[in-house]
């Protein structure tokens, strides 16, 4: 029941953008403040708090994106919010994300990263985890300093740990 | 009883009326100095033809004289009269047989009453005796017996005590050695989370140290380094 209420939400914003025509520029701010309230237990609490006034959780929200997404982002995750699903953004834009990476046929691969990627190798990860896996991919990048150094790509539930951090773990599991 | 002494009783009144009774004869048949003398005076005057004649004649006077002497001679202390001994006898006979008829039967009734009840008595007695040798044997066997329960008690409550002090230090010996081992399994513990508590602190250290080091040097051109590398792994598989 509540995957299906997750999809239907999901659903919901890939379509608005659609209808918008923005759908490119929408889901990639979705993905960044998903990602955003993801990092923040409080925002993400904040925004889930059925307690506080509806009124209070948008200007929650739109003092917290305003001018640095498009109005059609803003208004996505006020509807979210305003039915007090806001906990479960993160989860929605998840799925919105494989859903839309399905429609084109690919899957999505979550990569956190300390620093941000070039282009060149965005294709050249998105190129070698197509070699490894045999499918394509549509990579959205997480700017992530706790990886310290290298990336972690996240594909459905695999994961290709290749970062500083790991070794840091391991290093610390060698003294134990 | 009361019949036995009433029977005596009897017996002794006749005895003695027939003692008065008979006695009285006896003692009519007794003489006087004056009949003795009047007797030997009767007794010469018709022997001699009168008084005076014995009184001439001096061998009748004194013999006479010495027959009224004889009067005055007591009678024999012991030898009675053969009356009396005819009387008494009789008397005796009477006597006797009536005693033999009534008293002796009553006094030996009255006697064979007494023994019997001495003999009876006794036997009460002896029945007292071997009653009071039972009883006093019963108590001297309860008093046994009850000695004997004692002892037995005494040696139960001590056999008791004996097992509770076994007990109680066998029990104290497991909680003693359930305590050593407890203790040395906690010490064993706290010196395994002692070990591993500063393992964990001497890696922080050394991974926080290491973690300072990597931070300096990853300039962005490490970074790029590092991310190229590991896109190279992944195309390798």
């Amino acid at each position: 029941m509540a995957d299906d209420r997750i999809g239907g939400y999901a659903d919901a914003l890939l379509a608005v953008a659609a209808a918008e025509g923005t759908s490119e520029v929408v889901e990639d701010e979705l993905f960044r403040v998903a990602e955003a309230a993801r990092a923040s237990e409080s925002l993400l609490t904040a925004l889930g708090d059925r307690q506080l006034p509806i009124e209070r959780r948008i200007g929650v929200v739109e003092d917290l994106l305003g001018p640095k997404v498009s109005p059609t982002t803003t208004a996505l995750v006020s509807m979210v919010v305003a039915n007090g699903r806001g906990a479960d953004l993160p989860a929605i834009v998840d799925e919105a994300m494989i859903r839309s990476a399905a429609g084109r046929n690919r899957q999505l691969a979550r990569v956190r990263s300390a620093v941000e990627l070039g282009d060149d190798q965005v294709q050249r990860l998105a190129q070698a985890i197509k070699t490894r896996t045999g499918s394509d991919v549509e990579i959205r990048v997480v700017i992530d300093e706790s990886v310290m150094g290298g990336l972690i790509t996240e594909i459905g539930d695999d994961v290709i740990d290749g970062s500083v951090r790991r070794r840091m773990s391991q290093l610390r599991e060698s003294f134990n | 009883m009361t019949h036995t002494i009433r029977r005596t009783a009897g017996a002794f009144g006749i005895a003695i009326a027939a003692f008065v009774t008979l006695a009285a004869p006896a003692g009519a048949a007794g003489e006087t100095i004056g009949g003795c003398a009047i007797e030997a005076a009767v007794y010469a005057e018709e022997a001699y033809g009168s008084l005076h004649a014995v009184e001439e004649d001096e061998e009748l006077f004194k013999k006479l004289e010495k027959e009224m002497e004889s009067c005055l001679e007591a009678p024999s202390p012991i030898i009675p009269e053969v009356d009396e001994i005819i009387w008494g006898g009789a008397a005796f006979a009477v006597l006797f047989g009536f005693m033999a008829w009534k008293g002796f039967p009553a006094v030996k009734g009255a006697m064979d009453d007494r023994a019997a009840k001495i003999a009876s008595d006794l036997d009460a007695a002896e029945q007292a005796k071997v009653d009071a040798s039972q009883v006093k044997a019963d108590h001297e066997a309860a008093l046994a017996g009850a000695k004997a329960e004692a002892n037995q008690i005494i040696e139960d409550a001590r056999q008791q005590a004996d097992q509770l002090r076994t007990d109680l230090q066998a029990r104290a010996s497991e909680e003693i050695a359930e305590m050593r081992s407890r203790a040395s399994a906690d010490i064993e513990s706290a010196r395994s989370q002692a070990i591993s508590d500063l393992r964990s602190e001497v890696a922080s250290i050394a991974v926080g140290a290491a973690e300072r080091v990597i931070q300096g040097n990853l300039d962005a051109a490490a970074q790029q380094a590092l991310v190229d590398a590991y896109i190279e792994e992944v195309a390798r598989g």
